[in-house]
């Protein structure tokens, strides 16, 4: 959790394995890396076991570059298949029972602010739709409920694609899986209604076809969670194994769907633009100058 | 054997665009070298694929078809591709940017 745990002990870099020495000489801790610099500095993201052109792997492969401070950010996942590729970064991440991981992230970014104060230490919950909005949502509303400050992010693939394509609350009415023959029996979960309802001062839904949109909205909603109160993040990250759809169609698929069910929103909270506008300088989120008095 | 992606030097170095980056999937794995054309004598750098990290979905493809709207990338059997980069062979530099060494690949 600081500069310090990545560099190598004095003596030891040669021993080191060469993604390793990379990560630490060429990652992005401590400095301000963005997508558009992508291709051209060492990712924290290492290989991991996701299936082909998934765009929940692209997702999260994004998100890590997003982190304000990745060196000061822990992940937090439960099962399903997000947790694959975000168990292989090198930043921190703490994997609970399925579903817990709102409650998790309660109790250590509690921890983290009385162990360092004012120093931010960013907590990222990312989960499947199924962990976040089944299993887990209990969890996930009263951490939003009593304010917990951290970062919710749902990897809405709309489908329990771990487990072979058992249907979930996020999944479309009348979608028909491998294990939902019938279709399914009612609407997807409007959980941006939640999250607004229990109080997020941060609530956006986006997809992974723009990575520049993704940066953005993962930047916001960390850095709001620090002091303000809870974000939440809902991707549209498609599964193509359950959705049959060939990996070169996927940013097609995500592009139609975008334009369809998946469209970009965002909330802000007033107390929250105040917050970016002032601490962080985000010019959009200033207060408008006073318009020029007409002459006399 | 498998298919990956392979990106064209003299069509991607005739553009900045740098797109296919930004949405590969997997991280690590396509790669820009900003003195690959200019080696050349081409205009600009060139993204290249580390092929040891390539899981051949062909996004790439679809990406520099269609919304960067170059053609620049194919996917070639692995055994096919006469050299390419893989991660060992690949520096990243100081002043930021990669440099890769591409070799023949020996496939088993
Ligand atoms: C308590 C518990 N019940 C069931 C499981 C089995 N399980 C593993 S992953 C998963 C589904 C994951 O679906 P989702 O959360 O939507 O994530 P996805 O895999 O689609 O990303 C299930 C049911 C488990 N690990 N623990
Ligand atoms: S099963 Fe679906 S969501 Fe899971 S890694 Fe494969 S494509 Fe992605
Ligand atoms: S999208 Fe095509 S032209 Fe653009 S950087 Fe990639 S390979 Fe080159
Ligand atoms: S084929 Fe897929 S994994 Fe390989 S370089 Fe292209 S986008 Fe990346």
């Amino acid at each position: 959790m600081s500069l310090d745990y990545v560099k190598f002990s004095p003596g030891f870099d040669k021993f080191m394995p060469k993604e390793y020495r990379d990560m630490v000489e060429h990652g992005p801790f401590g400095k301000k890396t963005t997508v558009s610099q992508m291709g051209s500095f060492k990712e924290i993201l290492e290989e991991h076991p996701m299936c082909a052109g998934c765009a929940m792997t692209l997702f999260i492969r994004l998100a890590m570059i997003s982190f304000p401070n990745p060196e000061d950010t822990i992940t937090v996942g439960t099962a399903g298949c997000g947790r694959l590729a975000i168990s292989q970064a090198a930043i921190p991440f703490v994997y609970g029972n399925y579903g817990d991981q709102n409650a998790v992230a309660s109790g250590l970014s509690r921890g983290l602010k009385l162990r360092f104060g004012d120093i931010p230490k960013d907590v990222v919950v990312m989960a499947g739709d199924g962990g976040m909005a089944d299993i887990g949502f209990s969890m996930t509303l009263h951490s939003w409920f009593r304010k917990e400050r951290f970062t919710t992010i749902m990897l809405d693939n709309e489908v329990y694609g771990n487990t072979g394509g058992q249907e979930s609350g996020m999944t479309n009415k009348g979608q028909v899986l491998k294990m939902a023959p019938l279709g399914k029996k009612f609407e997807k979960m409007d959980m941006i209604g939640m999250a607004k309802l229990a109080g997020c001062a941060y609530v956006a839904t986006v997809v992974p076809n723009n990575p520049r949109r993704v940066e953005s909205v993962i930047k916001k909603a960390v850095l709001i969670a620090r002091e303000i109160g809870p974000t939440y993040i809902q991707a549209y990250t498609s599964c193509n194994i359950e959705y049959s759809i060939p990996t070169d169609k996927v940013l097609e698929d995500a592009k139609s769907v975008e334009t369809d069910r998946y469209a970009f929103s965002e909330y802000v909270s007033d107390e929250a633009k105040e917050y970016l506008a002032t601490r962080y300088g985000f010019k959009e989120y200033l207060p408008k100058p006073a318009a020029a008095l007409p002459k006399a | 054997m498998y298919l990956v992606a392979d990106i064209d030097v003299d069509i991607c170095a005739a553009t900045s665009c740098k797109l296919c980056t930004q949405y590969c999937p997997e991280a690590n794995t396509i790669l820009y070298d900003d003195n690959a054309g200019k080696e050349k004598g081409l205009k600009y750098g060139a993204a290249y694929v580390a092929v040891d990290r390539c899981k051949g979905c062909a996004q790439c493809v679809w990406v520099c078809d269609n919304m960067a709207k170059h053609h620049a990338i194919t996917m070639v059997m692995i055994d096919q591709l006469p050299k390419a980069a893989i991660t060992d062979r690949i520096t990243y530099l100081d002043q930021g940017g990669t440099k890769a060494l591409a070799a023949p690949v020996e496939v088993a």
